[in-house]
């Protein structure tokens, strides 16, 4: 903890950045997000990086930091999860990757089994080690195993006890949208809870190619839905037809931001 | 009263340069086709959201069929480019989750393919009449 709290003194008291988004030790321990500026110093000697089970998201403060101050760069305290978000960001034109200062943390090997992470650290690392990646997941693997009807009956017993709170979108630091066609009218049927059962399906697909897998939609999710396992799906389809990696910087564009100079995919036969 | 037969609900997204007037094409040809299919005529048939074929399903589609421009032929150059990707990717999608993919198709028809307009509704319509009432609306009416 105290490379990554000497780090953000120094990024303080040099004027290199404006702020740094990250965790707080409150009264009681608990851990809360926080926003550490040059003229309250001390306060950085309780920054903390929270347990997993503690996560919040940063990504999202800071976009709405960005977009009131943009000419102030901040540093940001992100995991692997949110690093990938960052670097999507970057891609979508939300933020700019000259004005985001990483403060690094690699998770522990009980965080990235939870999270079935394939890359659970930062491309810095101020806290924490690098553990194994968990490369395949199990929960999506038992549902591919599924017969489609099994699938079915068990995704609709999921999305029957949906309350249509929206967490899941709200808490989502890759939703940035101002407009949501999940609250279209005409496109979602309004007035009745459960939703129509094609509610996690549209987010889904806005999803794929952008999910960074922090997993904070499932975790916000009073019903239970295991949306990470939907979400995690979409990544792996658009990585297998597209070649697109959600979250790297190497992989360029978005499939969906662009139509492509070529078409490598042909329709399926009926 | 003998049960009458399944008369599915298919609604058609088509692209207004290439599968429409393929449609009209047909139609001016005296092509017979099943009546099951009710058209949406859109500009580009990149312009069909994923979330627009979902609707369709759950406000009682039995099928959605989405007939655009040959790859090469698109009236805005590569809007078709953007349709296969959505389309391939929500097929692929819809399968994980058990939502029958297969009453979901993709038919690239030129606005001389009266013929293969006709084929490509023939055949849909007698696939979906096969797998019955989709299951979305079977929770429906349960």
């Amino acid at each position: 903890m105290d490379k990554l709290r000497e780090k953000v003194r120094n990024l303080l008291k040099d004027n290199k950045i404006a702020g740094y988004i990250g965790y707080i030790e409150a009264e009681g321990g608990h851990p809360l997000p926080h926003f550490f500026q040059k003229d309250r110093p001390e306060e950085v000697d309780r920054a903390i990086v929270p347990p997993g089970d503690a996560r919040y998201p940063l990504d999202k403060l800071l976009q709405s930091l960005a977009a009131a101050y943009p000419e102030d760069t901040f540093a940001i305290q992100v995991r692997g999860c949110d690093e990938r978000g960052l670097n999507e960001l970057y891609k979508w034109g939300q933020l700019d990757p000259d004005k985001v200062v990483l403060v690094g943390v690699a998770c522990p090997q009980d965080q990235a089994d939870y999270c079935e992470c394939p890359g659970p650290w930062a491309s810095v690392i101020d806290y924490g080690e690098k553990c194994e990646p968990v490369l395949q997941s199990q929960r999506v693997s038992r549902i591919e195993a599924m017969a489609e009807e099994e699938a079915y009956q068990e995704w609709l017993s999921h999305f029957e006890r949906c309350i249509k709170c929206y967490g899941c979108r709200d808490v989502c630091p890759m939703c940035f949208c101002k407009e949501c066609s999940l609250e279209h009218p005409e496109l979602m049927a309004t007035g009745k809870v459960p939703p129509d059962s094609i509610f996690q399906l549209v987010r889904a697909i806005h999803m794929a190619g952008r999910c960074i897998d922090c997993g904070l939609c499932e975790e916000a999710c009073p019903a239970d839905i295991p949306l990470r396992v939907l979400y995690k799906k979409g990544n792996l389809l658009v990585k297998e037809l597209f070649g697109y990696e959600t979250g790297s910087p190497a992989s360029g564009t978005s499939p969906w931001k662009f139509l492509g100079d070529e078409v490598t995919l042909e329709t399926k036969p009926m | 009263m003998p049960e009458k037969e399944f008369e599915p609900k298919i609604l058609g997204f088509f692209c207004n340069w290439c599968t429409y007037a393929g449609a009209d094409l047909a139609g001016v040809s005296r092509l017979q086709y099943p009546p099951n299919i009710r058209v949406i005529r859109v500009m580009c048939s990149g312009t069909v959201s994923p979330h627009h074929v979902l609707r369709a399903f759950q406000k009682g589609a039995d099928g959605v069929l989405i007939g655009g421009c040959h790859i090469g032929d698109c009236h805005y150059l590569r809007g078709n480019f953007m349709t296969i990707k959505r389309i391939r990717f929500l097929q692929d999608l819809l399968k994980f989750t058990g939502f029958e993919p297969e009453r979901l198709h993709l038919e690239w028809i030129s606005a001389a393919e009266g013929p293969k307009f006709v084929e490509t509704v023939r055949n849909f319509t007698e696939k979906i009449k096969k797998l019955g009432p989709s299951r979305l609306k079977q929770v429906k009416a349960a």
